[in-house]
């Protein structure tokens, strides 16, 4: 099978960018998406051009790195899977495949398709975590945990941190990824002490980075590779509520 | 104050003012709409109405509300949209949604501004539009709806108004952090019926004035 690829290459972050077409044979439909621009890389390379830039590591779907806007939707057509979990056979003979970087202007575009997210850490370091004393480890029964809020907390740390939610809101809103970071910690007792903290400093950091605002377009729910719920952005919402309700400040 | 000021510099803030003010619009509604049902009965009965709702000394202020309401939802949304265009400098050459949008939620700027356009409109030509006489109001509605063109007009805004709500009303419930395994889509159908309910009983005005009664000019 044939197939022609649009893929977004661009020089640099200033560099002016542009859709260009290459013809791939796909030797196997049983091969990633992210195996054929491998394979169209070595014919590049081979004829002293320059590869085409794209972001993965684990290709299982588990690392968040793998970007990508496939055909107009990030990770592609496939519910559930992100890109690196696309497959050839997903494609006809003869398909023209589009494939562009995630759009966004905290996602600035280092090369071709590898975009900077680094936006999504800074917002982490603002409050995506628990402080804990070091020392021996706590008795795994000392603080109990209902087993709902256990699964509604373990659902929201599936969150791989890939950044398709932003990539598929047309607002280019992170409240999914926000929501997600804030709910697995707002459902446990160990998060707690820093509750109002975390989603005051986190909404913040959030706007400065330049997202935009959340119209519930759910447009980050049906992308997610990890099928992180809009549940998490209503969570997120009531938290920032309460944090103004009890905060001093 | 800083509470304050957390409410009116944050995205959530700003969405929070937008959806409590969205609120009070639909209460709005639901009085003009009622109000209107006047129209129905008569012609007495709806400038008997006219007549106690224009002795109100409290009207003015209510209306100045009503004003600073809808100005507030307006702005707000409008430059919260405005963040959201720069939010994305650089578009998609192909974008698909993926089943996540509605009809209503993908046109909320442009019903907004049809509304908006709507209202000026509205307001010019019933509350100071020339009555045929100073107590008949009823008499200036029918003026302009028993015209086809006008008609028409308020039948394309309700469709709009309607394509507002039905992703306004949820989207506002959301923005509050109301959300529920099971009571979430009844709050959605709800929504979507409330809008619908709206759209359909203001666009009936307009039908029955130009259809029934003036004969479709
Ligand atoms: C067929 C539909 C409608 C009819 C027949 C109608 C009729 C009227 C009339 C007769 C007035 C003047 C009241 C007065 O001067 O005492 C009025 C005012 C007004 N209408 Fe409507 N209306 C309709 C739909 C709407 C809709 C859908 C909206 C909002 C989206 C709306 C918003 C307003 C506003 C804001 C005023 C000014 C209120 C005030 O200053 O007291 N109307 N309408
Ligand atoms: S919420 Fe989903 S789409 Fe967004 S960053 Fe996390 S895994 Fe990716
Ligand atoms: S490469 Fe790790 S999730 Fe795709």
């Amino acid at each position: 099978m044939k197939v022609t690829l649009r893929v977004w290459r661009q020089t640099g972050p200033d560099g002016p960018g542009r859709l260009v077409s290459y013809e791939a044979e796909v030797p196997s439909t049983d091969m990633s998406f992210l195996e054929l621009l491998d394979t169209v890389n070595e014919g590049l390379i081979a004829k002293g051009e320059d590869a085409i830039a794209f972001d993965h590591d684990c290709r299982e779907g588990i690392c968040g790195m793998c970007s990508q806007v496939i055909d107009g939707q990030p990770h592609g057509p496939d519910k559930a899977a992100a890109t690196c979990q696309l497959h050839m056979r997903r494609f006809k003979d003869g398909d023209v495949i589009t494939a562009e970087p995630f759009r966004a202007k905290a996602f600035p575009v280092v090369k071709d398709l590898v975009v900077d997210r680094s936006a999504l850490d800074r917002v982490m370091t603002c409050g995506g975590f628990v402080s804990v004393n070091t020392g021996a480890a706590v008795d795994a029964n000392a603080v109990l945990v209902p087993k709902d809020d256990a699964e509604k907390a373990m659902d929201a740390a599936a969150c791989i941190g890939c950044g398709a939610c932003v990539a598929a809101c047309p607002n280019a809103a992170a409240m999914l990824f926000v929501g997600a970071k804030v709910s697995q910690f707002a459902l446990l007792p160990q998060g707690a002490p820093e509750r109002v903290r975390r989603v005051l400093s986190m909404r913040k950091a959030m706007d400065k980075e330049g997202f935009g605002h959340c119209s519930n377009e759910a447009e980050c729910e049906a992308v997610c590779p990890k099928e992180v719920k809009i549940s998490n952005i209503a969570r997120l919402n009531r938290e920032f509520i309460r944090a103004l309700a009890v905060s001093d400040g | 104050m800083e509470t304050l000021a957390r409410l009116v510099t944050s995205s959530i803030g700003r969405k929070l003012l937008v959806a409590a003010v969205g609120f009070l619009l639909c209460g709005f509604l639901m009085t003009h709409l009622a109000g209107n049902m006047f129209l129905f009965v008569g012609e007495k009965a709806f400038n008997t109405y006219a007549r106690v709702l224009e002795s109100n000394p409290f009207l003015l202020p209510i209306e100045l509300a009503l004003l600073g309401v809808i100005l507030l939802h307006a702005v707000v949304a409008l430059y919260l949209n405005l963040t959201s265009l720069a939010a994305r400098p650089v578009g998609y050459a192909m974008k698909r949604s993926r089943g996540g949008r509605t009809w209503g939620s993908a046109t909320m700027v442009y019903t907004a501004v049809l509304i908006g356009v709507f209202l000026v409109i509205h307001v010019k030509t019933f509350k100071y539009g020339v009555r045929p006489s100073p107590e008949d109001l009823y008499g200036l509605v029918m003026s302009y709806l028993q015209d086809w063109r006008w008609a028409l007009f308020y039948a394309v805004v309700m469709a709009g108004l309607g394509l507002h709500l039905s992703h306004g009303a949820w989207s506002a419930t959301q923005t509050f952090g109301i959300d529920h395994p099971k009571y979430t889509p009844l709050i959605k159908g709800a929504g979507l019926a409330f809008a619908v309910v709206v759209a359909a009983v203001f666009t009936a005005i307009p039908i029955w004035a130009c259809w029934f009664l003036g004969g479709a000019r």
